[in-house]
């Protein structure tokens, strides 16, 4: 996996409460930080995207304003989730109104 | 049919025949368009309404499911308790989607060798397959048994208020949307 260095100043007590979980589960410092971090960071963008979308499906905002905030490609996944959804329920309509007829 | 559904589901026995002959419809269905519609117990309404075809793949993903004693295995048993009513297929791929896993190549090629619509609850699959083949979620069919008069609104809310819950859907879109459609109609 590719790495980029990112670099932060902890308190003095983070960093020794750090110490002691590292010698109590016997793991490396960096690494348990990082996945920590990792797990962290997935639930919040996850939540973040989720109530994002919310705002765009329901047509608070718009497709650039997306695309501003998280880039095209989540602009247009979004987009594509969105015109399809609306779609299977336009299908939905038409298609359970022909079966109503014929069940009739 | 699974006996939680034989309360809201209307007796549609009678007609079922005529419905078939003049209305059948092939569908194609992914793995997740068969375990969202069978977690709601529809997909038996379902089938004996569409014609579903699926490959071998689905199915084997499916089995893999059913190897497991939680709630994706036991629904995984349950579709395949009804293997016998779907067409099996294979199908060569021959245009690949890049981001997606192999299974969902075979099926967005055997939607586009047939001109069939594909059911798929599958986000990644739906944004880079819909400009070329037509594409819908399984919520699809809520509105149309709802429409159907197989479903009462409440029914379909309350079905709907499930599928989100065992999917862990929360407020996403295909959620979102259906609900509004569904409570206007």
């Amino acid at each position: 996996m590719e790495t980029e260095q990112f670099n932060i100043r902890m308190p003095k007590e983070l960093v020794q409460d750090l110490d002691i979980i590292s010698k109590l589960l016997k793991v490396n410092k960096s690494e348990w930080v990082k996945t920590k971090l990792a797990e962290e960071v997935h639930e919040e963008k996850n939540k973040l995207l989720m109530e994002l979308s919310t705002l765009y499906a329901k047509g608070m905002i718009g497709k650039k304003k997306v695309e501003q905030l998280v880039g095209k490609d989540i602009a247009d996944e979004m987009e594509s989730i969105k015109v399809i959804a609306e779609k299977s329920v336009k299908h939905g309509l038409e298609y359970g109104k022909k079966l109503r007829k014929l069940h009739s | 049919m699974a006996k939680s559904s034989e309360n809201y589901i209307l007796d549609m026995s009678v007609n079922r025949k005529a419905i078939s002959e003049h209305a059948q419809k092939s569908m194609i269905f992914d793995t997740s368009a068969f375990i969202s519609l069978e977690s709601i117990n529809i997909l038996e309404l379902v089938l004996s309404v569409f014609s579903i075809i699926t490959t071998n793949s689905a199915i084997k993903e499916l089995e893999e499911f059913a190897k497991h004693g939680d709630k994706y295995g036991r629904i995984a048993k349950n579709v395949l308790k009804h293997k016998s009513k779907f067409t099996i297929e294979s199908c060569e791929i021959t245009e690949s989607i890049e981001y997606v896993e192999s299974t969902d190549n075979e099926l967005y090629n055997l939607s586009l060798k047939k001109k069939l619509p594909l059911v798929t609850d599958e986000t990644k699959l739906v944004h880079h397959a819909r400009h070329k083949i037509d594409v819908y979620f399984s919520p699809v069919f809520l509105i149309l048994l709802l429409k159907s008069g197989h479903l009462s609104k409440q029914k379909a809310l309350e079905l709907l208020e499930e599928l989100r819950n065992i999917r862990n859907w929360r407020n996403n879109m295909i959620y979102l949307i259906t609900k509004n459609q569904l409570e206007n109609l």
